[in-house]
């Protein structure tokens, strides 16, 4: 009875908006449909309608699966300092990092139906009715992600739940699946890496430094994105996110940003030092091979999005001015998108493994299933953002919308 | 070493008959008659409505297939079932009666593969003999031309003193002079779309590479539904209809042997190759992937792959590594032979050697 | 040398043209049959045909008129005579295709001069000289590259019988065997090709299954064997396209770049 008000209060709540957010859901809107005509192309034409050959077969779905997998973990950078740290600021705010999560691994999803070739057979996965290998990181992946969905969902909407009843958080049974939810964040983006650095025939992927290059990134990529997503908030909602949450997540971007930088760095002396011919996926992307360059200003773009930002998240009073602060965390939020999709995916497949050069020309459909999909994440985030909001602000809570009805 | 001088057993019970094509519709027709009364209601409902040669029954057939099971989990029954869905399909489609066998690995066989690297004269023969056996797309689209076999060319280069200061390596190639400050090369570089005249060339030597069969397969490990695996006599193969198409197998391919069908494959009515396997050379579908097989096909009823009966220099040799009298352990016996990047832990069966 | 023989020679070589060119022609309008050549151009060649309906016996290339498939691999052949070591091999299984029927020249050639009995003014030793009506029918052995001079024509060639093969004991050989002359020399090479390692062979795979054996002359052209080092024995041959260029790629002009620019 009381699962069926809160649904009910909720979508109510989430309905109720002014014409910017009608304009902005309907923008999105535009962009979905978009998606889903070209998602009915692939699945009739084939993935020829997309710039995928034999040569280079995982492309910029790949690489948004691969960059949003961090975006997920990296909500991690609000959980870990709100229940270990007892961060009162962060702790405010934990549930919104639980909405970023599960629209991240929403999103993920989508990308991996819009990536095979066959999104009709995803049961075969599935026992009983499929067959689950736990010899394939793929199948390993599929799990932790399904997983830590799972615990976002429960952890987020019990939280929920407990403000909207004002009930009081059970924490014998919340903090142990919060300690949980934080080790599986970090498992989800470790299996990840496994999953492209457990292949001797990609040189350019298979190294040991994979899982922390991306954990790295990771943290700086997605709390960057948080503390856009924060100002937004404060900016348009009635909703007060504390400076010092802010803060702590610049911080927190600040550091990570450094060591994924000093990763990347390390990785090219180590490469091109020695110039084997395992070094012609990096090579490639930073000069070309062949006089085949398409790669080469995305690599440069992205080094000096990223040292630009690093450099100006050190300097403190950048950092705390939130005029300036937004710039920063697009820069070295755009910059870990490059370096982590098109900078790591599709070099890794340059050369082939027996030495073809070819190039990557991702097509417009996949442009535009990319947005569709960044849409409908921004989409499903907006609404669960929304709630949350009205949730953890009291405008929505148990028995208040049948007094309004009843009035 | 008991097996001595002993054929092994597959080639004495099922000599490869001169066509090919009547010995897999003898079996067939039989085991269609066999399993006639165990038929399931989905493929009955399939296979009836297909007889009506209309859409709809196509639709139904490959509705029936969309829910059967891996191939290695099915029973004699179902696999017999999938077969004649499979056998009507594509008779109905192709217009020419198409013979799906699915005959199973022979004990005493463990197939085997190696090239005369010296031999080879880079004539691409063998690439367009698979496509005519096996049943690839051959449009015109890019993507839609699949060969799965790969010939190298590598300029043989050489040492002088005009190319001292050239570098090293001076242009594509393997071995070639200069001096040796400024960067190295690639080994295993070379040209994929080479147009010569007539081959071959005095400055170059060539590489095929298709599916090395490996022991260790890395694309069996990392496939999510375990779709390819290892047969018992050796090959690598997939269960088209059980592929869902993520391209992890691709990916983990340290010799590019694996190809995506990224449109339906173009197959025209008189080119297709009626006599297919249900592993082997099937018509395959859109969104799969697919690679070399060893003409399964063929082997199976204990025929030479298709690329090695047209090699015009008899590089390609095949033969059951199981039997010592056998052209490829004797190979093994008595040349030089490597392996491809043995140092990956794969275990190929495709040996390269030289006299 | 004898004018008479000369004479004589060049009459023979005439009536053979002529013959060899009505034939041709003949063979043009009959029908638009597709022939192409196994191994080398040249040497042997199958008409294609159906064995049965949708089953052709060749598949054939269209840009290099080379068989790309054989739906029966033992077409028109015969069983193999022996061969030393052979005999694991099943009577029977062991085939080859017969090349004598090929050699356009052997009828007028035994007819004219080689019938049996050595022409007037041939030469006796074994020493070479040049015989410019032998030079005028086939082209090739004016520039004779086997053996680097210390071989010529009656090494390989029965004196008197035109349409055989002779050895080293002067015993003939049949034109369908050549291994057994070509390994007294090459010794090694009939080992391996006793073996399957050299050569070519196609049918069952099974060591003692049955198999058509390429002979040496199927692959190898013997008056031009070492036709320059690039050859390795083999006449060049045009070779079949090259793979199709993945989506986004306008040329593979790239390939012919230094991959690093310095």
């Amino acid at each position: 009875m009381r699962l069926i008000s809160f649904a009910n209060d909720y979508v109510r709540y989430v309905l109720r908006g002014s014409t910017k957010f009608y304009a902005w859901m309907g923008f999105l809107s535009v962009l979905i449909v978009g998606m889903m005509y070209v998602f009915y192309l692939q699945n009739t034409e084939g993935l020829i309608v997309t710039g995928m050959t034999s040569q280079i077969h995982d492309g910029l779905y790949f690489a948004n699966l691969v960059f949003l997998v961090g975006v997920a973990a990296g909500a991690v950078t609000i959980v870990f300092p709100a229940y270990v740290y007892h961060h009162d600021g962060m702790h405010k705010v934990t549930v919104l990092g639980e909405m970023l999560a599960i629209t991240a691994v929403i999103m993920v999803m989508m990308f991996v139906f819009a990536h095979m070739g066959r999104p009709d057979r995803l049961w075969h996965m599935i026992p009983p009715w499929g067959i689950y290998s736990f010899s394939a990181m793929l199948g390993w992946d599929v799990l932790v992600l399904n997983g830590y969905l799972f615990l976002n969902i429960a952890c987020g909407f019990y939280y929920l739940w407990a403000k909207y009843t004002g009930t009081k958080v059970n924490n014998r049974i919340f903090m142990p699946l919060v300690y949980i939810s934080i080790v599986w964040a970090l498992s989800i983006h470790t299996v990840t890496a496994f999953l492209i650095s457990t292949m001797p025939s990609r040189p350019m992927w298979f190294h040991s430094m994979m899982p922390i290059r991306f954990i790295t990134t990771a943290f700086a990529a997605g709390p960057a994105l948080i503390i856009l997503i924060f100002l937004i908030i404060r900016k348009n909602t009635k909703f007060w996110i504390e400076d010092s949450a802010i803060n702590l997540l610049s911080t927190i971007v600040s550091w990570c940003l450094g060591l994924a930088i000093f990763l990347t760095m390390s990785e090219i002396v180590v490469e091109l030092y020695a110039r084997t011919e395992h070094a012609n996926g990096l090579y490639y992307l930073m000069f070309g091979l062949h006089g085949l360059t398409s790669l080469v200003p995305w690599f440069w773009s992205s080094m000096a999005l990223m040292l630009t930002s690093f450099v100006l998240f050190l300097i403190p009073s950048v950092r705390t001015n939130y005029k300036r602060l937004p710039i920063l965390c697009v820069m070295a939020f755009t910059g870990i998108w490059i370096e982590k999709g098109m900078g790591l995916i599709v070099p890794g497949f340059v050369p082939t493994p027996i030495g073809e050069v070819t190039e990557y020309y991702p097509t417009f459909v996949e442009w535009l299933m990319t947005a569709g999909i960044w849409a409908f994440g921004f989409f499903i985030l907006t609404i669960l953002l929304k709630g949350a909001i009205g949730i953890l602000q009291g405008e929505i809570s148990y028995g208040s919308s049948q007094a309004a009805s009843a009035e | 070493m008991s097996t001595d001088n002993t054929p092994p057993d597959s080639t004495d019970r099922m000599p490869a008959s001169a066509d090919p094509a009547q010995a897999a519709q003898k079996s067939s027709r039989r085991d269609f008659l066999k399993a006639g009364g165990m038929l399931s209601l989905s493929s009955l409902m399939g296979t009836a409505a297909l007889m009506a040669q209309t859409d709809e029954a196509k639709a139904t057939v490959e509705w029936a297939e969309h829910f059967q099971k891996n191939y290695r989990l099915m029973t004699d029954d179902e696999k017999n079932e999938a077969r004649i869905r499979l056998e009507r399909r594509h008779s109905a489609e192709y217009g020419k009666k198409v013979t799906v066998d699915t005959s199973a690995a022979q004990p005493g066989v463990l197939m085997g593969y190696a090239l005369n690297i010296r031999k080879c004269i880079g004539c691409r023969r063998c690439v367009k003999a698979c496509v005519e056996e096996n049943n690839q797309s051959r449009g015109t689209r890019p993507g839609e031309r699949i060969e799965w076999i790969q010939v190298l060319r590598m300029e043989r280069g050489e040492f002088s003193q005009e190319k001292m200061n050239q570098g090293y390596p001076e242009g594509l190639g393997i071995q070639v002079g200069g001096n040796a400050y400024t960067p190295a090369g690639q080994v295993l570089e070379g040209q994929y779309h080479y147009t010569p005249e007539a081959v071959p060339e005095k400055d170059a030597t060539y590489m095929p590479i298709a599916c090395m069969q490996c022991e260790k397969p890395p694309c069996v490990k990392v496939c999510p539904v375990r779709t390819t695996y290892r047969e018992a006599d050796g090959p690598v193969v997939i269960d088209y209809n059980w592929c869902i198409g993520c391209r992890m197998c691709m990916s983990a391919c340290p010799y590019w042997a694996r190809r995506m069908n990224v449109a339906k494959p173009v197959l025209p009515k008189d080119e297709m190759n009626p006599v297919t396997h249900y592993l082997g050379n099937r018509p395959r579908m859109r969104g799969v992937v697919e690679k070399c097989h060893w003409c399964l096909q063929r082997t199976r009823q204990g025929r030479y792959p298709a690329c090695v009966e047209v090699c015009p220099v008899g590089a390609r040799k095949f033969g059951n590594l199981l039997d010592p009298e056998s052209e490829v352990s004797l190979i093994l016996a008595r040349k030089n032979v490597f392996r491809l990047k043995a140092e990956l832990n794969t275990f190929p069966k495709f040996f390269y050697f030289y006299d | 040398m004898n004018r008479n023989l000369s004479r004589t020679l060049i009459l023979a070589l005439f009536c053979n043209v002529a013959v060899s060119v009505f034939a041709q022609e003949a063979g043009k309008q009959e029908a638009k049959e597709t022939v192409c050549f196994e191994s080398r151009k040249g040497a042997s060649e199958i008409t294609k045909r159906e064995i049965k309906p949708g089953l052709p016996n060749i598949k054939c290339s269209a840009t290099t008129d080379a068989v790309l498939w054989y739906g029966d691999p033992y077409e028109g052949t015969v069983p193999m005579s022996k061969v030393p070591l052979l005999d694991k091999i099943p009577e029977g299984n062991a085939v080859v295709k017969p090349r004598t029927e090929k050699l356009s020249l052997v009828p007028t050639c035994t007819l004219a001069c080689h019938n049996g009995v050595t022409p007037a003014g041939f030469p006796k030793h074994k020493k070479p000289v040049p015989i410019p009506t032998m030079e005028a029918m086939v082209p090739e052995v004016k520039d004779f590259q086997h053996g680097r001079g210390r071989i010529w024509c009656l090494d390989c060639h029965h004196p008197t019988k035109r349409n055989l093969l002779v050895d080293h004991f002067g015993d003939p050989v049949s034109f369908d065997q050549p291994q057994l002359l070509c390994g007294k020399c090459h010794g090694d090479k009939l080992r391996d090709w006793r073996d399957g390692i050299h050569g070519k062979r196609i049918g069952e795979f099974a060591s003692t299954g049955k198999k058509r054996w390429f002979v040496c002359t199927e692959c190898h052209n013997p008056h031009n064997v070492q036709n320059g080092a690039h050859q390795r024995g083999f006449t060049q041959l045009q070779p079949e396209a090259p793979p199709q260029l993945p989506f986004g790629m306008k040329d593979a002009k790239h390939e012919k770049q230094h991959p690093i620019h310095h």
